[in-house]
């Protein structure tokens, strides 16, 4: 095993594999960074090219590269812009852009790429680590399980709903609603697509979450009429400060890495879901909990962790089933059998060293991307300094070009605009955008399992040892906070503003 | 000096072009003996650039398929064309299939990759569709696909006869009710008279292998290829975790000598010709297998063109070995094939449609 693990990393830095890795970043770091052309999208368009390379280790190199990167890109076009440079970093916008408006963008760029650094390594060693128990970790979770975790999830709408719980819970029960559009998969009947195809697959993410994010601050840069950072221009500091801040919360961004592999080994949750409940989570255990949503340091570190720890616990079932565990695993898959590596089984026997060559990528293109980064951070932050009437045309061209690619659709660009619609009625009048999010993401989730839970065991499967421990996990993450209220021990305020 | 230099470089040059045109000209000749008669004409594909809109996102099987045919294509269409791929994925390739029969011009540029199975939703009059299935113009499918079911082998199932006989139903998982793990089940429910229950919802095939992996469901219905070709199959057959029921293919693939076909069971078990009428209907989209049609309006001339292309690639080495390492089989059905069978799939009797959107519709 020890041979495995030094040959998998020497095979990541020979000649051409380190040269494809470093292609791959770049890509991928470019990726990241322009708003809503996410790691999905991207992987699909270079697989193509993947089918000249020889060997698994270097087509892993190039493609894992590509998407262990664009999570760490991703959260600076979030901090930086108020918009999600992928859907799996809509989280980082709460927190992060408050803070680069009150000209704490260093700061909150330095926590972001600290976080996902050390997100990245915990995810990479995650992976490792669990190679001997993959299996019986993989099938652990069944349908029941799985529900109730989706409900556990949807829980955390509370959290999310900022100043008014009301108004939280409304918005997450219209992104409930939301997720009902689309073709029923137990009878095949049609909800809600008012005999447009466009809807027949339900609504996507990447447009829903782009509309509702991005639109409402191009609007409000516009209409503010000044740079996105409304504190002066000085040299920009504080980048350590944001490092110092990683490990001032070492704990917090251990515990929500680890949140990220837990959501990546699941089939389908993955970091869109991961991100929003290590961002609740976070907050939760604010101290001045009226800091939600105003440029708390946390509510960056938490989501920033997260997301890239997924991808660690994304290849767990794909290694020890090769069966996918998520649509970027799928892809990376069907190019891993062009190159003429079958995942599976072997990969944890005679393979052995690829799977300890992707822990390796994982940490490597994190390591590099995130120094790279810190090199340019000066100049990424002196963005926000920028007049506001300059940036909006690129903002909005990238925009658009990134829902678009979700589903190459005219109609991806109309459910932006609606959702940008919406999303602006929202901020305006203090309605959180995150539930809804959830809702959305959790709601189609849910009902699935739910199906399956009673089609399969029919009323039973709520007996089930574990469903009842992970019920009661659920009720002790729920009131925990009233509870330590009611003894006294703290005092929880709700934020002021929606987050 | 400098001027002396390159004309004395400029003169290597172009003796050097000579001597390669003299070396070459025995071979111009040959090429100008064997062009067409039309030569003088340029091929309308010159210098075009033909879009296959492939009904999947990129990645996708569906998706591959198309990819590699691009590649052969300009080979074998005279004036050798660009050929490029555009996914517009969506409503299970609907979306691409109404686009290409009803927006794209018919001028043969443009060439669709849809799914087999959308004529069940032609049959059933779904207000979506805005194609006649029998029109498309087919130009082939490089594969056909025949499905087989697998029951893990801890289960009392050992025949389809256990499963007739059974008291409670084995619990079979698909993950819509679109998908051939719905519809294979059901078909056999209405043929030979077996019972599943069926368990829909899961997100993708891959999902279900894993619930049969953790004791959740015990069957899955899908293609015989993947069952070959891919993980987990091969561990589960190596381990002995699963057995195939039934197979769907007129022939038995050889691979599984001793599984009974669907018509060898539909023999043994007496099934009625309504039955059977109905069985060839929803089986036929396994013959249709990746489809590549043109709008219908297309120039005969045209569709001959690419049909003929289409298939030359089938038996081209390059194209085999290339198919071979994507680990993509190939068992192609010719387009002129497809047309008399797309006919016959949408002119079946109202009964058998009634059966139809009976097994494909559970909520209506």
């Amino acid at each position: 095993m020890l041979e495995a693990f030094s040959s998998g990393f020497w095979q990541v830095l020979s000649w051409p594999a380190f040269g494809y890795l470093l292609l791959g970043i770049g890509i991928g770091f470019w990726v990241g960074l322009l708003p809503g052309i996410g790691g999905l999208a991207t992987l699909a368009l270079m697989l193509p090219f993947s089918y000249t390379i020889k060997t698994p280790i270097e087509a892993f190199c190039f493609l894992l590269g590509m998407l262990a990167v664009t999570g760490t890109t991703g959260d600076l076009t979030s901090i930086l812009f108020g918009i999600p440079g992928e859907s799996s970093s809509a989280a980082l916008i709460l927190d992060g852009y408050p803070m680069s408006k009150k000209g704490e963008a260093g700061r909150a760029l330095g926590a972001a790429i600290m976080s996902s650094l050390l997100g990245a390594v915990i995810g990479a060693l995650s992976l490792a680590i669990s190679i001997p128990i993959m299996r019986p970790l993989v099938l652990l979770f069944g349908s029941p399980e799985l529900f109730i975790l989706t409900i556990m999830g949807i829980t955390f709408i509370g959290t999310l709903a900022g100043a008014s719980l009301i108004k939280g819970l409304l918005a997450g029960g219209v992104g409930l609603m939301l997720a009902a559009i689309g073709v029923d998969p137990q009878t095949g009947s049609l909800r809600y697509t008012f005999g447009m195809l466009y809807l027949w697959d339900g609504l996507d993410v990447t447009p829903v979450v782009v509309g509702l994010f991005a639109i409402p601050e191009i609007v409000d840069l516009a209409v503010r009429g000044t740079s996105i950072s409304q504190a002066p221009k000085e040299k920009l500091k504080g980048v350590m400060e944001g490092v110092k801040d990683t490990f001032r919360h070492f704990w917090l961004v251990v515990r929500c890495s680890l949140i990220g592999v837990y959501f990546g080994v699941l089939p389908v949750l993955g970091a869109n879901v991961a991100q929003w409940i290590a961002y609740a989570h976070a907050v939760a255990g604010l101290k001045d909990r009226k800091q939600a949503g105003k440029g708390a340091v946390e509510g960056v570190l938490g989501p920033g962790a997260a997301n890239n720890s997924t991808r660690g616990g994304d290849l767990i079932p794909t290694i020890a089933f090769g069966i996918p565990g998520s649509a970027s695993m799928a892809l990376l898959l069907g190019a891993l059998l062009i190159v003429g590596l079958q995942p599976g089984p072997e990969m944890l026997t005679s393979r052995l060293d690829v799977t300890f060559a992707m822990v390796w990528i994982l940490i490597i293109s994190n390591i590099i991307v995130a120094g790279f980064c810190f090199l340019i951070l000066n100049h990424l932050a002196a963005l926000t300094f920028i007049r506001g009437s300059l940036l909006i045309p690129f903002l909005v061209v990238l925009v658009f070009i990134g829902s678009f690619t979700a589903n190459n659709s005219v109609y991806d660009l109309i459910v932006t605009l609606l959702f940008g619609a919406l999303g602006y009625f929202m901020v305006l009048n203090g309605w959180p955008r995150p539930p809804l999010i959830l809702g959305l993401i959790l709601g189609k989730i849910g009902e699935n399992y739910l199906w399956i839970s009673t089609a399969a065991y029919g009323a039973k499967w709520l007996l089930f040892p574990s469903v009842i421990t992970l019920i009661i996990l659920t009720v002790i993450v729920v009131a925990y906070p009233t509870i330590k209220e009611r003894r006294g021990k703290a005092k929880y305020d709700r934020p002021e503003d929606a987050i | 000096m400098l001027n002396n230099f390159r004309s004395a470089k400029a003169r290597k040059g172009f003796r050097q072009i000579l001597i390669l045109a003299s070396r070459l000209s025995p071979l111009i000749f040959f090429l100008f003996l064997t062009l067409p008669p039309a030569f003088g004409q340029t091929p309308f594909y010159q210098g075009k650039t033909i879009t296959i809109i492939v009904g999947t996102k990129a990645g996708d099987v569906y998706d591959l398929y198309p990819r590699l045919m691009a590649e052969f294509l300009p080979k074998y269409i005279p004036g050798s064309p660009n050929v490029i791929i555009q996914n517009m994925p969506g409503a299970a390739s609907v979306i691409a299939a109404n686009h290409v029969y009803n927006v794209t011009k018919p001028d043969g540029l443009t060439i669709g990759a849809i799914y087999p199975a959308l004529y069940f939703d032609q049959l059933s009059k779904k207000p979506e569709i805005r194609f006649d299935w029998s029109k498309f113009n087919y130009i082939g499918s490089p594969i056909v696909s025949n499905h087989l079911m697998y029951m893990r082998t801890d289960t009392p199932f050992k025949s389809m006869d256990d499963v007739r006989k059974a008291s409670t139903p084995p619990k079979c998982g698909s993950n819509g009710t679109a998908s051939t793990g719905y519809y294979m089940p059901k078909l056999l429910e209405e043929t030979i008279g077996t019972k599943f229950d069926i368990v829909v919802g899961y997100q993708s095939g891959g999902d279900v292998d894993l619930a049969v992996e953790r004791g959740e469901v015990q069957c899955r219905a899908f293609t015989i290829t993947a069952y070959f070709a891919r993980e987990p199959f091969i561990s589960w057959r190596k381990r002995g975790f699963v057995r195939v029921l039934f197979q769907t293919g007129t022939k038995k693939d050889e691979r599984l000598n001793d599984v009974p076909t669907i018509y060898e069971l539909m023999d043994k078990y007496k099934t009625s010709e309504s039955g059977r009428r109905l069985a060839t209907v929803v089986l036929a989209a396994g013959d249709f297998g990746r489809p590549l049609v043109f709008a219908p309006a297309v120039p005969a001339d045209r569709v001959k063109m690419f049909r003929d292309a289409f298939d030359k690639i089938m038996k081209d080495p390059a194209y085999l070995s290339e198919a071979e390492k994507s680990k993509l089989d190939i068992d192609p059905i010719r387009g002129s094939e497809m047309q008399t069978l797309a006919k016959e799939v949408v002119s079946v009797t109202p009964d058998v449609v009634e059966r139809m959107k009976k097994l494909m519709e559970p909520g209506n």
